[in-house]
């Protein structure tokens, strides 16, 4: 696409074009870091003038009324235990259906089921899960939200190692078979440091997809204390619905984590993306 | 035949967690949409197909399908025009500026619906009157889908914007080139060669948001909660409220499970649709 017939004319459109659609995609940020510093009486006379001070009093108050550290702490444990499960088990499956997709039907079916499963949407089995994880216990427990989301990830985290582990020559894992390697050890000391590319993008795409979980969380957590951010703030901007500038501070705490690992992943995430692999 | 039973246990974990989360709730599911549940009690009976004969006399659940179907398909429209123009503008340039632009149209996607929701309800509420006068569209029963869509293309068009990007990016240029030499105007270079070329990537994209718009939840859940006067309420939000407001779950659950073979059927019919029209390189 890249030699197209330019004018210096057509170079400065399409230059103020991209522009304004940065200037369109970073608003609503600048919206909320800007109303974040501000009273509630600035916001009302003009909600898109900077501050007149620096205050970070509204971070103080969101920091106390959400709990903020709880939470926090919350959606890391579930975030890394999540993310960790998700990389070894789905890790150890592709492996063991990629290299034996064509000697056993086990395999073939269980790469179909995965597949098909991709497709579920979350509401066919929101009833179902209630009823199961308040029979066991898991209701209100971290312990039930990393077992649901590894549950649900694994079958596309899986599906995209697969297709990496197809083309990883198998002669290394036969060659320290061979020396007398199990196939446990041959794993983890062979083959496992040559998927890193992969598993960073596993890794990236599900740490900002378990982050920023919304629809597992509503069902399971339903207590203030085992909360996570995402849900923590859904029930926080409506509690404080008319409190805009506490709720912004509260918004821009949650995002700061997120766009931190965000900057440093990006290649990953992007990698991730365009592989063509997209999970609805 | 060792070697298959050690493959074998390397399934193991990744099925336990599967079958938990996934499998066994799916299959209970088929089993509960046959029952009067009424999601607190424990016992419940056995109706048969009440359930799903039901739908077809229930007035409520005619909003949600409209709206639900309003809402994928306007959200596809302009997530994909939007998208593939972003891609289209991005490849005009090369290096540092191209990929900061890149940069911020994706940052969004990394935020969760709530947070999307909610600063865009400020920006309706407060930004949008302040400079045109007008009241937030969230609270009109005509804007209030086409303003979720607003809300859900910040969010998420970096997606699609970097799957078109990077199918662009595949244009061979010799193509390109022996077109132009050729005599061939932009628009036909454009039409005759790069959608064709970039087929595949339409296929995913349109698919996915298709999908994606049909069972959206969090985004609305937050921005509106379903309302004014049910003019937002999705599908999703009619199954969980049927658990959780109207405590009929057994109806929900036969509405997830008629839902799902909806979107078996459009996902294929889809796929299929625009397979046809791919070229081979």
């Amino acid at each position: 696409m890249a030699t197209m017939r330019r004018s210096p004319v057509e170079k400065v459109l399409w230059t103020v074009l991209a522009v304004l659609v940065i200037f369109l995609f970073l608003s609503p940020f600048y919206i909320a870091v800007v109303n974040s510093f501000k009273t509630q009486l600035e916001t009302a006379e003009n909600a898109l003038a900077l501050p007149s001070s620096l205050s970070f009093a509204n971070y103080q108050d969101a920091m106390k009324k959400i709990n903020f550290s709880k939470s926090l702490l919350n959606t890391l444990i579930v975030t890394v235990a999540g993310d960790v499960l998700i990389v070894v088990c789905s890790s150890m499956s592709g492996h063991a259906i990629a290299r034996n997709l064509n000697k056993h039907i086990y395999f073939k079916i269980l790469d179909r089921v995965f597949l098909s499963s991709i497709m579920i949407p979350f509401q066919v089995i929101m009833i179902p899960v209630y009823k199961i994880f308040k029979s066991m216990g898991l209701i209100n427990n971290l312990l039930g939200m990393i077992i649901m989301l590894t549950g649900i990830s694994v079958a596309y985290a899986t599906f995209l190692y697969v297709g990496f582990i197809k083309s990883v020559p198998v002669e290394l894992e036969e060659a320290a078979r061979i020396d007398g390697c199990n196939q446990f050890q041959a794993f983890w000391m062979i083959v496992f440091p040559l998927l890193k590319p992969i598993t960073a993008t596993v890794a990236a795409l599900h740490a900002m997809w378990l982050w920023n979980d919304f629809n597992i969380s509503l069902i399971l957590l339903q207590k203030d204390e085992v909360r996570t951010l995402t849900i923590k703030q859904f029930y926080f901007f409506s509690e404080y619905a008319s409190d805009y500038n506490m709720a912004f501070a509260a918004a821009i705490m949650g995002m700061i984590p997120v766009l931190i690992f965000f900057l440093l992943m990006q290649k990953y995430l992007v990698g991730g993306i365009t592989a063509g692999a997209v999970k609805g | 035949m060792k070697k298959n039973l050690s493959s074998f246990l390397f399934t193991l974990p990744s099925l336990f967690f599967f079958c938990i989360a996934l499998l066994i709730p799916f299959f209970m599911g088929i089993n509960i949409a046959f029952t009067d549940w009424n999601g607190v009690t424990k016992d419940y009976n056995y109706v048969g197909l009440e359930n799903f004969i039901r739908m077809f006399s229930d007035s409520r659940i005619v909003a949600p399908i409209k709206n639900t179907l309003i809402l994928a398909v306007i959200g596809v429209i302009a997530n994909n025009a939007v998208t593939l123009g972003l891609a289209l503008l991005f490849t005009k340039f090369n290096g540092k500026f191209g990929s900061i632009c890149r940069l911020i149209v994706f940052v969004p996607c990394c935020l969760s619906g709530v947070l999307s929701a909610y600063i865009w309800k400020f920006i309706f509420r407060f930004v949008l009157s302040a400079l045109t006068g007008l009241n937030s569209p969230l609270g009109s029963m005509f804007w209030v889908l086409p303003a979720i869509v607003v809300i859900a293309l910040w969010n998420g068009a970096g997606i699609n914007m970097l799957i078109y990007y990077a199918a662009l990016k595949n244009v061979p240029t010799e193509l390109v080139e022996a077109a132009i030499v050729d005599g061939a105007g932009r628009l036909a270079v454009f039409k005759n060669i790069t959608l064709p070329m970039i087929a595949p990537a339409f296929t995913t994209c349109v698919t996915m948001t298709f999908t994606a718009m049909l069972k959206e939840f969090g985004t609305v859940m937050s921005a509106t909660g379903g309302g004014p006067a049910r003019a937002s309420e999705t599908i999703s939000m009619y199954i969980y409220n049927n658990l959780y407001t109207y405590s009929r779950a057994g109806y929900g659950q036969a509405i997830s499970l008629a839902f799902l073979a909806f979107l078996i059927l459009v996902g294929n019919l889809m796929t299929n649709f625009f397979r046809k029209r791919e070229v081979e390189l």
